[in-house]
C-alpha cells in the first residue's frame, strides 16, 4: 500500500492499482504481445496471464516504487528496444497517474510468441 | 551520397525500373533515397515530439533503424529483390532503435516476406508487399494505439489495394501511396487525442511519409537533401482544428517567420521557447524558420521578442485559442453520440438508412454508423473505413439490410481486425441483436447471442410502389402504398393506414406483445399519430412505441415482437 498526504486526510494505493496501470500500458507498448506468469519459472510460464498481479510484481520502499515485469515478446523484434520501451512507458504511466516515483522497472522477458517464421 | 543519389539517375534509369519492375539493386536505390530524405528531414520529425514518452527522438531513432539495415546491403550486388529485401529487413532487425525503430523492422520484416521468392517487383508485388508490412507490424501489439504510425501504415496498404485496379504503374500507384500517408499523417491528432492537444501529427507516421516520399522524389529526380517541406508543412499544422481541451498557458497561438542572422543553435533554440510556453514546433527550409508556440495572455509577446534577437522577422501570427475554443463548441444539434470504444472492448458498427436511426443505434452503445440502405448502399470502403480506425480489433458490423451484407463481408476480408457480420436483414433485426450486445464480453458468445436475437423480431416495412407488378399473388399498381412482411411483399393498396393495418394483421399481431414504429422522413407528424391511433384502436393490448427513424422512401419500418 502506498500512501501520500492531502488536505483532507491521506490516499492509499493498493498494489493492485499499480499493477494495473502497468499491465495495460505494457500492452499497449509495441512489442509486448503479453504478461507471463511471475511464479512459474518453467512449462507454464509462457501461458499469458490476465490478472495484472500475476505479471507484475510491485514493491515499494520508502516513498519509491519498483515495478518487476515479466513479459512475453513478439518474435522478430529488437527485445532490447522492445523491454526499454516497455520500461520507460510503464515507468511514465505510473508516475503520471499515480504521483509516485518510480525507482526501477525491471523487465523479464520470459518468452517470444512466435507468429511468423521467416 | 545524396549528390550522387540525384545525379546518377537520369530518365533512362527511371524508365527500365517502371517497365520491367524494380530488382534488387533499383530497391536498394530507393530505399537509400528513402533514408536520405528521413536524415534531410529527421530534426523535424524530432521536433513533432510532445509526448512525453516513450520516444525522446522518433526522427533520430528511425534514422538509425534506416542505416543499419541499409549497412546490411551497402556492398551487396544481389539483383534479386526478395534477397535484398530480406537483408534489409534482417539489418532493420539487429539496428532497431526506440518504439518506431521497432515498428519499422517489423515494416520492412514483413514487406520482405511480401517479396520473397521474387526476382523483381511490379505494382501487384508491391501491394503484397505493402499489405504482408501491415499485417505484420500489427502483430506485434496486443493493443494497436491508433493515429500512429501503424495507422500509416495500414492506410499505405488500404490504398495500394485500391489503387491497383485502377493502374499497375508503379509511379501512379506510388504517388497514390505517398498521397494517401500524407493525409493519414494530418489526420492522426483526430484519433489521438495527445497530439490534438499539442497542436502535432504523430512523429513516427511522419517519418514513415519522409521514407515513402523519398522513393517517390527519387523516382522523379528530385533533390533530397534540402528540407524545403518543412516550412510548407508546419502552414498545414498550424492549426485550423481547435483543440479539445485548452489547458491553462495555452490561451495564444504565435507563429514567426524569421531569417536568423546566424546559423541558428536550434537545441538552444528550443529550450529558450520551452521556458516561455508550449506545443513549440519549428520549422526549417531554406534559410528561413517558423516558430510556432503556445503561450499565456501575459507572455504573448515574448516569443516575438526573443526571435527579433536572433534575426530579421518577416511574419507574425497571433491568435486568441481560447476565442477559438468557444466558437468551435457550438456545435450543430445534427451530432450524434457515439459510445466510446474502451480498451479490449468489442465495437459495433451499424448501417443505418437515416438519422433517427442512427441516434438509436448509438444510444443503444454503437461505436459507428454508415449511412446506407435500400437504395443506397455503402460501399466496401466506407464499412471498412467506419471501423479500421476505432481502437480495438474487435468489431461486430450490423449491415441491416440483405443487399449490404455482402460488402461487408468483403471488408471484413480486407482488414487485420477481427470482424464478425451479424447478417441482420433489416433495421429491426439489428436493433434486436444491438439489445443483446455486452461491450466487455466475450467476442464468439457475443456474435452467437446477437445472431440468436436476429429471429426474435418480424419486420413491416412500408413503402410506395414505383411499378405496377404482380408479386405473390398480390396485384400492385404504381404509386400504390406495399406492405413487406420480413422481406416478402404481403399487401397493396391505394392506402397507407389500410396497408399498415393489413401488414399487421398478416404478422399476426394479435399473438405478439409489442409494436415499434419508425416513421420515414417521407411523412408527416400528423399523418403518423392518425395512423398510430387506428392500431391502438385495433390492438389496445399492445405496448407501441414510435419513433423518428428519418429514412428515405419507407413511410415505416414496424418492428413486431
Amino acid at each position: 500500500m502506498s500512501d501520500s498526504t492531502i488536505s483532507t486526510g491521506n490516499i492509499y494505493i493498493s498494489q493492485r492499482a499499480i499493477a494495473t496501470i502497468a499491465y495495460q500500458s505494457s500492452l499497449e507498448s509495441y512489442g509486448v504481445v503479453g504478461l507471463a506468469a511471475k511464479n512459474f519459472a518453467q512449462g507454464i510460464a509462457h501461458a499469458l496471464v490476465k490478472d495484472p498481479l500475476m505479471g507484475v510484481e510491485v514493491r515499494q520502499d520508502e516513498n519509491t516504487i519498483s515495478i518487476d515485469l515479466y513479459i512475453i515478446v513478439e518474435y522478430g523484434t529488437r527485445i532490447k528496444s522492445v523491454a526499454s520501451s516497455v520500461a520507460e512507458s510503464v515507468r511514465y504511466h505510473v508516475e503520471k497517474s499515480t504521483g509516485l516515483q518510480v525507482k526501477e522497472v525491471n523487465v523479464h522477458v520470459r518468452g517470444l510468441r512466435i507468429s511468423d517464421l521467416d | 551520397m545524396t549528390d550522387e543519389l540525384v545525379f546518377n539517375n537520369k530518365l533512362g534509369k527511371e524508365t527500365s525500373i517502371l517497365s520491367k519492375g524494380i530488382t534488387g539493386q533499383e530497391f536498394k536505390a530507393l530505399f537509400e533515397a528513402g533514408m536520405t530524405w528521413l536524415r534531410t528531414n529527421h530534426q523535424y520529425v524530432n521536433s513533432l515530439n510532445v509526448f512525453p514518452v516513450p520516444d525522446g527522438d522518433t526522427g533520430t531513432n528511425m534514422l538509425l533503424t534506416m542505416q543499419a539495415a541499409f549497412n546490411e546491403v551497402t556492398h551487396s550486388g544481389e539483383q534479386n529483390i526478395g534477397k535484398i529485401a530480406h537483408d534489409l529487413s534482417k539489418g532493420a532487425l539487429l539496428g532497431a532503435r526506440g518504439n518506431s525503430g521497432v515498428i519499422l523492422s517489423q515494416i520492412w520484416r514483413g514487406f520482405a516476406r511480401g517479396l520473397d521468392s521474387y526476382e523483381s517487383m511490379n505494382a501487384q508485388q508491391l501491394v503484397q508487399a505493402l499489405i504482408e508490412a501491415r499485417n505484420t507490424a500489427y502483430k506485434g501489439v496486443v493493443r494497436p494505439v491508433e493515429g500512429t504510425i501503424l495507422t500509416v501504415i495500414k492506410d499505405i496498404a488500404a490504398t495500394a489495394e485500391v489503387e491497383i485496379r485502377n493502374s499497375d504503374d508503379l509511379k501512379y500507384l506510388l504517388e497514390k501511396i505517398v498521397a494517401a500517408a500524407d493525409i493519414s499523417v494530418k489526420n492522426t491528432p483526430e484519433l489521438l487525442p495527445v497530439l490534438k492537444q499539442a497542436g502535432v501529427v504523430d512523429s513516427g507516421g511522419k517519418g514513415l511519409f519522409f521514407i515513402f516520399d523519398g522513393f517517390l522524389r527519387y523516382l522523379n529526380n528530385q533533390p533530397l537533401d534540402t528540407a524545403v517541406t518543412t516550412v510548407q508543412s508546419l502552414t498545414a499544422l498550424s492549426m485550423e482544428q481547435t483543440m479539445e481541451t485548452i489547458e491553462p498557458g495555452q490561451d495564444y497561438e504565435i507563429v514567426v517567420d524569421f531569417r536568423p542572422y546566424k546559423p541558428l543553435n536550434l537545441e538552444e533554440f528550443y529550450s529558450r521557447l520551452s521556458d516561455i510556453g508550449t506545443s513549440i514546433q519549428i520549422g526549417e527550409g531554406d534559410n528561413m524558420y517558423r516558430m510556432h508556440i503556445h503561450v499565456p495572455t501575459d507572455r504573448r509577446y515574448d516569443p516575438i521578442d526573443y526571435t527579433m534577437s536572433l534575426g530579421t522577422i518577416t511574419k507574425v501570427n497571433i491568435e486568441n485559442l481560447m476565442d477559438q475554443m468557444q466558437i468551435g463548441t457550438s456545435k450543430p444539434e445534427d451530432e450524434i453520440k457515439f459510445s466510446p470504444v474502451e480498451d479490449g472492448n468489442i465495437a459495433v458498427i451499424a448501417v443505418t438508412p437515416g438519422i433517427g436511426i442512427a441516434r438509436i443505434f448509438a444510444s443503444l452503445g454503437a461505436s459507428g454508423v454508415v449511412n446506407g440502405g435500400q437504395t443506397m448502399n455503402p460501399s466496401t470502403e466506407e464499412i471498412l473505413h467506419s471501423f479500421e480506425n476505432l481502437p480495438t480489433d474487435k468489431v461486430i458490423v450490423l449491415p441491416n439490410n440483405k443487399n449490404i451484407i455482402m460488402a461487408a463481408q468483403t471488408a471484413v476480408s480486407m482488414t487485420v481486425k477481427k470482424v464478425a457480420i451479424i447478417p441482420s436483414k433489416n433495421v429491426p433485426q439489428g436493433l434486436s441483436a444491438m439489445l443483446r450486445f455486452i461491450p466487455d464480453g466475450d467476442f464468439d458468445r457475443n456474435v452467437e447471442e446477437m445472431n440468436e436475437a436476429l429471429n426474435d423480431v418480424d419486420t413491416c416495412e412500408i413503402t410506395t410502389a414505383t411499378r405496377s407488378v404482380e408479386i405473390n399473388g398480390v396485384d400492385v399498381k404504381e404509386g400504390s402504398v406495399i406492405g413487406l412482411l420480413n422481406g416478402k411483399l404481403v399487401a397493396s393498396s391505394d392506402d397507407l393506414q389500410k396497408t399498415c393495418l393489413e401488414v399487421l394483421e398478416q404478422a399476426k399481431v394479435e399473438e405478439r406483445e409489442r409494436i415499434t414504429f419508425f416513421y420515414g422522413n417521407n411523412i408527416s407528424e400528423e399523418k403518423v399519430n392518425e395512423i398510430i391511433e387506428k392500431v391502438q384502436e385495433k390492438y389496445p393490448k399492445h405496448e407501441l412505441e414510435i419513433h423518428s427513424g428519418g429514412q428515405p422512401y419507407y413511410q415505416f419500418i414496424i418492428a413486431v415482437e
